[in-house]
C-alpha cells in the first residue's frame, strides 16, 4: 500500500469583509457619539411637564448646565460643587468676558447672554433650587431653561 | 559581455490585515462602551428677573399722583400666585391668585385665563411665591399652567419670578 504524503494546507480567511463591517460600525458610533451628554447627570429624575418643548439651540450664545439632585447638591461632571455661589460667580465672569470680547458695547453686558439650563430632580425642595436660581440672578443671568420630560419614562 | 536575462518573479503582495482588524476592534469597543444615547428632554424657557413688582408710570408721574385711579393694583403689572405646600410631602396644599384662593391647578388655569383675557388687566409678568418645602415637580406643574397663558398682546407668558416663603 502506497504511503500518503501529508500536505500542510494553509488556511487564511479573507479578513477584508469583516474589516469593512467593523469600519462601518466605527463610523456609525463616531457619528452618533455625543460628548456633551457627559455634563448631564443621567441619574436625575426630571419632572414630567406637558408643555416642555424640544431644546432649541438656535440663537443661544452659551449654555450652562446645572444638575441639582434631590438633596439640593449642585453637580458638575459627576462631582458635587461645594461652593455654589463661587462657582456661579466664576461662570458669570467667564460669560461676561466672552460677551465683552464678542461685543464692543461694554455696557451691554448687564444681562448675560448665557442661558442657565437647570436639570433638577423632581423631588428637589424649592429652597435648594431657589438658592441656585438666586445665585444666578445675583450674578446677572436672566435666561433660564427648566428641563423636563414630556412623558413618564 | 554576455547579457544577463533577469527573471521577473511575480508574487502577490498580501497585507497582514489581522493587526488592522485588532485595532479596529479596539476602536469599536471604545465607542460601544462610551456610547450613551442622549435622553429625550424638553425644556421650558423662561426669563427670570429678580423678584420685584413692576409699576408702570407715565412720564414724570409720582406715586399716588393719579387721583382718578381708585383700583389699588392698576398700574402694577405683576400678578402674584402663592403656592403653599405640605411641609412633610412637599405637595401643593393650596393655591392663591392674588388674594383669591383657587381649588386646584385646573382652576388656576381657568382663573389665569380669565385674568389675562381681560384687556383692562395690565399684568405681563408673574411672581410665584412658593413654600420652601415644595417639590420641584409640583412647582413645575404651576409653571406649566402659567407658561400656557397668552397675554392680551398675543405673546405667551414667559416672565416669571420665584419668591421663597417659609412653610409653617
Amino acid at each position: 500500500m502506497a504511503g500518503r504524503l501529508s500536505q500542510e494546507v494553509k488556511s487564511e480567511p479573507n479578513l477584508t469583509p469583516i474589516l469593512d463591517m467593523v469600519f462601518q460600525l466605527i463610523t456609525f458610533f463616531m457619528l452618533v457619539i455625543n460628548f456633551k451628554s457627559a455634563e448631564m447627570d443621567l441619574s436625575l429624575k426630571l419632572p414630567v411637564v406637558g408643555s416642555a418643548r424640544p431644546v432649541e439651540t438656535h440663537g443661544q450664545r452659551g449654555l450652562l448646565v446645572l444638575n441639582i439632585d434631590h438633596m439640593g447638591n449642585l453637580k458638575n461632571y459627576g462631582g458635587v460643587v461645594q461652593n455654589v455661589e463661587l462657582y456661579i460667580a466664576r461662570e458669570a465672569y467667564a460669560s461676561r468676558l466672552a460677551a465683552h470680547i464678542e461685543s464692543d458695547d461694554k455696557e451691554a453686558a448687564q444681562d448675560l447672554p448665557t442661558t442657565i439650563v437647570i436639570r433638577a430632580d423632581q423631588a428637589t425642595p424649592f429652597k435648594m433650587l431657589n438658592r441656585v436660581i438666586k445665585a444666578c440672578q445675583d450674578n446677572g443671568f436672566r435666561k433660564f431653561a427648566l428641563k423636563a420630560v414630556n412623558k413618564e419614562a | 559581455m554576455a547579457r544577463r536575462r533577469k527573471r521577473r518573479v511575480q508574487s502577490d503582495v498580501e497585507l497582514n490585515l489581522a493587526a488592522m482588524l485588532d485595532m479596529a476592534f479596539q476602536l469599536l469597543t471604545f465607542f460601544i462602551l462610551t456610547f450613551r444615547p442622549a435622553p429625550i428632554e424638553g425644556q421650558i424657557s423662561l426669563r427670570l428677573p429678580p423678584p420685584q413688582a413692576v409699576v408702570v408710570t407715565k412720564d414724570a408721574q409720582k406715586a399716588g399722583q393719579d387721583t382718578k385711579n381708585t383700583n389699588p393694583v392698576q398700574g402694577v403689572n405683576t400678578l402674584t400666585i402663592s403656592v403653599f405646600a405640605d411641609p412633610q410631602s412637599g405637595t401643593i396644599k393650596s393655591l392663591n391668585v392674588g388674594e383669591t384662593q383657587v381649588p386646584g391647578l385646573a382652576a388656576l388655569g381657568g382663573k389665569l385665563k380669565e385674568v389675562f383675557a381681560d384687556p383692562g388687566n395690565p399684568f405681563d409678568q408673574v411672581i410665584i411665591q412658593v413654600s420652601d418645602t415644595c417639590r420641584y415637580d409640583e412647582l413645575m406643574r404651576v409653571v406649566d399652567v402659567c407658561t400656557r397663558q397668552v397675554l392680551p398682546d398675543g405673546q405667551k407668558l414667559s416672565k416669571l419670578s420665584f419668591v421663597e416663603v417659609p412653610s409653617g
